[in-house]
């Protein structure tokens, strides 16, 4: 019995292994196929404002684009996320919280092209309507879209890590004095704080790595918009132009490399973001 | 237990190999949106002809298309990735030194034009036709406003396409000269016909470039005006040369074809091939 125990061990092990050497290879591989492109252009691949095929490769606009348009799909989704996740936690009843969860988690698993067709055909036309514009196709279309999408995982997540928190503690607080909000909002929610951060780096990952979606409604220019803060013009972000010119340059030459490199980009970006998480909440934990 | 799980690991690596064997005939096209309602018709009707010729052979042939654009097309075709690449515009001279080792060989099918297509709004506040001067300084963003040219006080949304797009390739070619000529005026870019359709319909001032096939109401082709003499977009016109932007629509092999990709493309310059390519919308090319 013994020596079967250690046998699954080991097994399990070895596919641990497996998920990391891709992790890794993946890395290896972007690293390997990007660095012609780093050596033609150096550092200077990040700061280029322009992008001409067999030309000039910049990647500025699209790390810009990406950027922001994450940023501001978090800034919308966050509020919202955190009101309905301590509403399902502390004051629904369990039957109307497995309800209310189920859909939630049926909506997180719609695919991106179901999002961007909505988007195209709607989304886009209202902010195009509400906010006066010369065209929908912008910014704040893409974030609203990626809000949207990311909303389920973050929600339902963030309601995971609340409910988490254990029965005593709302017992104590109500035996307390504190009110039913009042438990929530100090008890509860920086209990559950490490498990929302979860979620929110979850929901940027997919935002981050959202492509089809966010090409139909994103305008892809590869510009920077002018003034920069301006998010009702037409931008680009980086899987959305991997998108649309993976295709034609496949497997060869400078435009594949600098195609990867901004895949390599966007593989750092989210690291980073993960990192910097971690590292945040790791001190929280030791204070 | 752990026997149990070995086995179970086992199986999953064994199952998938020998059933994956599919020895059924298989043409892969890829390439331009502007050629896919001509290969996806003639795809429908070849395959059904087929079936009826070779009835008792249990191998039907299956023909898959797929869109990419002229670029993608002229890519894969050369790399192998596909049987038959589509393309409608000429390849280029960087794309021919390229792929030299492929030997690519062109087999036009239809003639098309590329149409300046503004949105139906504009057409019908009175913008019927446009210089070439005109729509250069507006994807220059030189001019930003329908008044400058005529039309409303309304301000213009250029529509782009991606780079590699033949339809691009062509309408710069004619407007700037050159076919990857840089659009500082543009606010949208687009990839397929489709989709570039679908924003200019959607936007109330939008001016694009459409092959003849996706003009409809609401997204209006308009003429080109040169020294008071204006050629409007009609079958006519591209049949007798008369309209300015026109190109070939091509099928592009590595190689001479041979088997069913050959009898595809027989298919397609037969009589009956060229009626779908009327249908598509396309002139026949003869």
């Amino acid at each position: 019995m013994e020596n079967e125990s250690h046998g699954i061990m080991w097994v399990f092990a070895g596919l641990n292994l497996i998920f990391l050497c891709c992790a890794g290879g993946l890395f290896l591989f972007l690293i390997f196929e990007s660095y012609p492109i780093f050596k033609l252009h150096g550092f200077d691949f990040w700061l280029g404002q322009d992008w001409w095929v067999g030309e000039a490769y910049g990647a500025l606009p699209m790390l810009y684009g990406s950027t922001l348009v994450t940023a501001l799909a978090c800034l919308l989704v966050l509020p919202l996320a955190l009101a309905v996740a301590i509403f399902i936690s502390e004051f629904l009843t369990p039957t109307s919280r497995r309800c209310v969860k189920a859909i939630l988690e049926l909506l997180a698993g719609v695919p991106g092209i179901v999002y961007g067709l909505l988007g195209v055909s709607f989304l886009s036309l209202w902010i195009k309507d509400v906010f006066g514009l010369l065209d929908g196709n912008t910014l704040a279309t893409a974030s609203c879209l990626l809000a949207i999408m990311i909303l389920p995982t973050v929600l339902t997540l963030s309601e995971d890590a609340m409910r988490s928190v254990p029965a005593e503690y709302r017992d104590n607080a109500l035996g307390l004095g504190l009110s039913k909000w009042q438990t929530a909002t100090a008890v509860v929610l920086p209990q559950a704080l490490p498990g929302i951060m979860g979620a929110v780096l979850l929901g940027i990952g997919r935002a981050m790595g959202e492509t089809i979606a966010v090409m139909l409604v994103v305008g892809s220019l590869d510009r920077i918009p002018d003034p920069w803060f301006n998010i009702f013009s037409s931008a680009q972000t980086i899987p959305s132009k991997l998108g649309r010119e993976a295709a034609e340059a496949i497997g060869e030459g400078t435009h594949w490399s600098a195609l990867m490199a901004l895949g390599l980009t966007l593989f750092i970006m989210v690291l980073l973001i993960n990192f910097i998480g971690n590292r945040f909440l790791k001190r929280r934990s030791i204070s | 237990m752990f026997r149990m799980l070995l086995f179970f690991l086992v199986a999953i690596g064994v199952i998938p190999f020998p059933v994956s064997a599919d020895h059924s005939p298989k043409i892969e096209i890829v390439g331009s949106t502007t050629v896919l309602p001509i290969a996806s018709r003639a795809a429908e009707r070849f395959e059904k002809l087929q079936k009826i010729e070779k009835f008792k052979s249990s191998h039907r042939l299956r023909i898959l298309v797929n869109a990419g654009g002229s670029g993608v097309g002229i890519h894969s075709v050369a790399k192998g990735r596909s049987d038959i690449g589509m393309a409608s515009r000429e390849i280029s001279p960087s794309e021919r030194k390229r792929f030299e080792g492929s030997h690519l060989k062109v087999h036009t099918v239809a003639v098309d034009a590329v149409a300046c297509v503004i949105s139906s709004e504009i057409y019908e506040a009175g913008i019927r036709d446009l210089t070439r001067q005109e729509i250069r300084d507006i994807y220059l963003g030189k001019i930003r406003n329908w008044k400058e040219v005529g039309g409303p006080d309304r301000k213009i949304v250029v529509v782009d396409k991606e780079r590699h797009r033949g339809t691009r390739h062509v309408f710069m070619n004619y407007i700037f000269g050159n076919p990857t000529a840089k659009t500082p005026g543009t606010i949208l870019v687009t990839g397929s016909n489709n989709e570039e359709q679908t924003k200019i319909a959607q936007s109330d001032s939008a001016i694009g470039m459409l092959s003849y096939a996706w003009i409809n109401d609401e997204v209006r082709a308009i003429g080109i005006r040169d020294n008071k003499s204006i050629v409007n977009l009609t079958r006519e016109t591209i049949r007798k040369g008369n309209y300015p932007i026109v190109r070939n629509l091509s099928f592009i092999t590595a190689g001479e074809p041979n088997g069913e990709v050959k009898a595809f493309l027989e298919y397609l310059k037969s009589p009956e091939g060229q009626q779908l390519v009327e249908e598509s919308g396309y002139i026949p090319f003869t």
